[in-house]
């Protein structure tokens, strides 16, 4: 199977890209990916591309990459370790060069989550790790999400997962993204035994795991609020989320709001991709995002027992 | 009896892994929650944490000991978003023993 990687894949590119990938193989049949009008991807493209070509070696699929020589934006993949991480690695013609403040390269979610997270918001918001910085609103918000994403990723995909950042600061635009290759969420809930699981497809299920208290691992690992948090926080942040996973795809969008579809001709994405742009103005103090998330979704109450707290 | 944990030892200064958080409810808090008169845990220094160790490490005291487990912890140094955290874990605590009353 040859595909030919389209000149964008961003935005509304993305789901369309995502369909492409995931056409059927026939056992042991290679796929080459042809890169030379790649012009321009999305941090969600990328982790897109990275799981599905491991997946793709898992199954034993011989991966080929062509026109990287052409590709308008090689230099970019290789700055991003997405070449490397699929074993397609080749000479840099550039000087790597601080990536502080401006992107994360791709990198394995591991059981790591905690310095992962650090790590990646340290990158995203330098200087937000003092929580009297100005940029630690930015810190907190993306160590939340990722280390939340990440740990959902590990816990129940079955897959391995894969993620990646970036800072666009002529916009004001951070992205955060993370695909892995596992099992998806709609399997993820039959696994678990959920009856009322049986019947339903890949897009009801991402609604379902939007929904507070519903996780497939459960008590006493797991409340099931990670997912309703991301979802809520990019909903008070203005920010843009699309959740694929199987044939189903989600989009929170600033303006349009919530939007449920599939991919196109029954195509499937083989695990779940998170992807969250937000922008950096909307997300000042995270103490009172979080509150306000917590209590639109029922998370916490208002005039409620609230504990014994001292300095 | 009195008994007070630094999170910060325990943990590190930022939280995001909530089987460890289970783990120490149950080895190291659970049993001494009908014997201590106070309960600290001591968020000092910690930075940030995320729901799913927050949840794990309150959330199931307040379902498992209901209410007064409420009245015996304190929570000493959060920072601003910490406590948002520790609020909520505690009202989805009380929320769960709600539901298991009802039902």
């Amino acid at each position: 199977m040859r595909i030919q990687l389209p000149i964008h894949i961003n935005a509304d590119g993305l789901p369309p890209f995502l369909s492409m990938l995931g056409q059927p193989l026939v056992e042991g049949e290679e796929v080459t990916l042809d890169f030379s009008g790649l012009r321009r991807v999305t941090p969600a493209g990328l982790v897109g591309l990275v799981a599905t070509v491991l997946r793709w070696r898992r199954e034993h699929h011989p991966v080929a990459f062509l026109g990287l020589d052409v590709c308008a934006i090689t230099g970019y993949l290789q700055r991003m370790d997405v070449l490397k991480t699929c074993g397609a690695d080749m000479p840099e013609s550039f000087t790597r060069h601080e990536a502080k403040g401006r992107f994360v390269p791709v990198r394995l979610v591991d059981h790591r989550v905690n310095e992962m997270g650090h790590e990646m918001a340290s990158c995203l918001a330098p200087g937000g790790d003092d929580y009297d910085h100005p940029m630690s609103g930015i810190y907190d918000m993306a160590w939340y999400v990722l280390t939340e994403i990440a740990n959902n990723a590990r816990q129940h995909s079955g897959g391995q997962g894969y993620v990646t950042a970036q800072v666009n600061s002529q916009e004001g635009l951070v992205r955060l993204a993370l695909a892995d290759n596992g099992k998806g969420i709609l399997k993820s809930f039959q696994d678990t035994g959920f009856s009322w699981s049986s019947g339903m497809d890949d897009a009801v299920a991402i609604q379902k795991a939007l929904e507070p208290k519903v996780s497939s691992k459960g008590w006493p690992a797991n409340e099931g609020v990670g997912l309703t948090l991301v979802a809520e926080l990019s909903r008070l942040t203005r920010a843009w989320l699309l959740i694929v996973s199987g044939q189903g795809t989600l989009q929170i969008l600033p303006k349009r709001g919530l939007s449920v579809s599939k991919l196109s001709d029954g195509r499937r994405f083989h695990g779940t991709l998170i992807g969250l742009t937000f922008r950096q103005q909307e997300v000042r103090d995270f103490a009172d995002l979080l509150h306000q998330a917590k209590s639109r979704t029922g998370l916490l109450r208002d005039g409620g027992i609230t504990g014994k707290f001292k300095v | 009896m009195k008994l007070e944990f630094s999170i910060l030892r325990e943990f590190g200064s930022h939280l995001a892994d909530g089987s460890q958080a289970i783990e120490f409810r149950m080895g190291r808090i659970g049993p001494y929650v009908d014997i201590c008169r106070e309960i600290v845990l001591d968020f000092s220094g910690v930075r940030t944490a995320n729901s799913s160790f927050i949840n794990a490490l309150i959330c199931g005291l307040v379902e498992q000991h209901g209410k007064k487990v409420v009245e015996v912890l304190v929570f000493k140094g959060c920072n601003p978003v910490i406590r948002v955290l520790i609020e909520a874990a505690i009202d989805l605590g009380l929320q769960k023993i709600d539901q298991n009353v009802k039902a």
